[in-house]
């Protein structure tokens, strides 16, 4: 009960600080992020994807890897 | 395994670096972004508010500007007036005489400095006529569009639209051309495995097969997602789009095909006609259709592809060395599944 007041205040206080960076900063950021002059921001985005779905192929193999592992320790 | 077979794979990690730092760090060249007001009158003075992008409007010193008509009919601009880099009000006298007698026609901008070289904004004006003009083309023909600047140093196009996402050819279309090279070394697989009947062809052209969908499965995405801030949409009904979900449709059915069967050489026999009918229906679906009606994508409807200005030679010097990596990466991957394969196969023989 505790840890979760702990982690409740934690991430009271990043929202915090994350909206203070906002204000802080002074930018006025268009109000879409990523459509902003330019669009690189999109660019991030497919990399992205690219990255997410060859980790998501490591995560797969490291599930058949570990299948494998335990049928053969099951065989010991 | 030595450093024998690890060379391609560094090579593969190198080479995304190379397309990753410079895809990302090479600036685009200067652009009109947008330019107000968009309509005036023939005999108008025009005072033009333009929007560069990477312009140097403040810092360059030769500025010339044009308002061009065709292919022979300009007017220079009177004055050029840079607010910051980026702003500038060019003024123009519209002549009251015009060469043509449309109602209504189209105006480029040109706009070229020593430091940005020269740039274009098409259709930048509507020139409206009105109180019958003269037919003449005399203040028209006196614009000395010569001697323009080049800009130096590496620089990716500038595309209205596009803009910064152009970066997105070496990510998003050099995946497919990685897809597609995986794709014809599952075929050859599948073809070797139903001419000798060695079940390790079979691993390997499911191997290449899989990665090769997960590329696909990428391409789709990342293309979505390019779609949505140029297109203003995550899926049109582009044939292109709708052609290529079909494609991958057939390729899906593949791994639920493969994964229906319990009899290994059942199993593999038909995996291995069904890549081969797979990439048979992949050619005209992607290749064919596409190009013969219209489509947004390049390449298509007639446009030129890998040729004239929508893959110029920056881009080609970090499309090209992209697919090699993407493909040196896809394989690498596909080298990891086939060892799998291999063990399970050897672990399952014993037991």
């Amino acid at each position: 009960m505790n840890n979760l007041l702990k982690i409740k205040k934690f991430v009271a206080t990043i929202i915090i600080m994350m909206a203070n960076i906002d204000l802080v900063s002074g930018q006025n950021y268009p109000s879409d992020f990523l459509r902003s002059t330019g669009k690189i921001y999109s660019v991030a985005l497919v990399i992205a994807i690219i990255f997410i779905g060859i980790v998501f192929f490591l995560f797969r193999l490291d599930n058949k890897l570990t299948k494998l592992e335990n049928h053969i320790k099951n065989e010991q | 395994m030595g450093v024998k077979g690890l060379w391609w794979k560094v090579a593969g990690v190198i080479i995304f670096i190379f397309v990753l730092i410079g895809g990302l760090c090479v600036p685009l060249r200067p652009g009109v972004t947008s330019s107000q007001p968009a309509n005036a009158k023939n005999g108008d003075t025009l005072f033009m508010n333009v929007i560069g992008y990477n312009t140097h409007f403040s810092t360059a010193q030769n500025h010339r500007a044009w308002l061009k008509l065709d292919s022979i009919h300009a007017i220079a601009a009177k004055d050029f007036f840079g607010k910051n880099e980026n702003e500038a009000v060019i003024t123009f006298y519209l002549p009251k005489d015009l060469p043509t007698s449309a109602k209504v026609r189209p105006l480029t901008l040109i706009v070229d400095n020593e430091l940005d070289g020269a740039f274009v904004q098409p259709n930048a004006l509507f020139l409206t006529i009105e109180d019958n003009p003269t037919h003449s083309s005399s203040s028209w023909t006196q614009a000395d569009l010569t001697n323009l600047s080049v800009a130096s140093g590496l620089k990716f196009p500038y595309r209205n639209i596009l803009n910064e996402t152009i970066r997105n050819t070496f990510f998003h279309v050099a995946l497919w051309f990685a897809m597609f090279i995986l794709l014809i070394a599952g075929l050859y697989h599948a073809i070797m495995y139903l001419r000798t009947g060695d079940y390790d062809h079979d691993i390997q052209s499911a191997s290449f097969n899989r990665i090769a969908i997960l590329y696909g499965v990428l391409g789709l995405l990342t293309g979505s997602v390019w779609a949505k801030f140029t297109w203003n949409t995550f899926w049109t009904t582009d044939v292109k789009l709708n052609m290529t979900a079909i494609a991958m449709l057939i390729y899906l059915a593949y791994l639920v095909l493969r994964g229906s069967s319990a009899d290994h050489d059942r199993r593999a026999k038909l995996a291995a006609s069904y890549t081969i009918f797979a990439f048979i229906a992949l050619i005209p679906l992607v290749f064919v259709i596409p190009r013969m009606t219209d489509s947004l994508h390049p390449g298509n409807g007639g446009n030129p592809a890998l040729g004239g200005e929508d893959l110029d030679h920056t881009l080609r010097l970090f499309f090209y060395p992209s697919i090699i990596a993407l493909s040196l990466l896809g394989t690498w991957m596909a080298s990891l599944l086939i060892r799998y394969e291999r063990l399970k196969e050897k672990i399952f023989l014993k037991s």
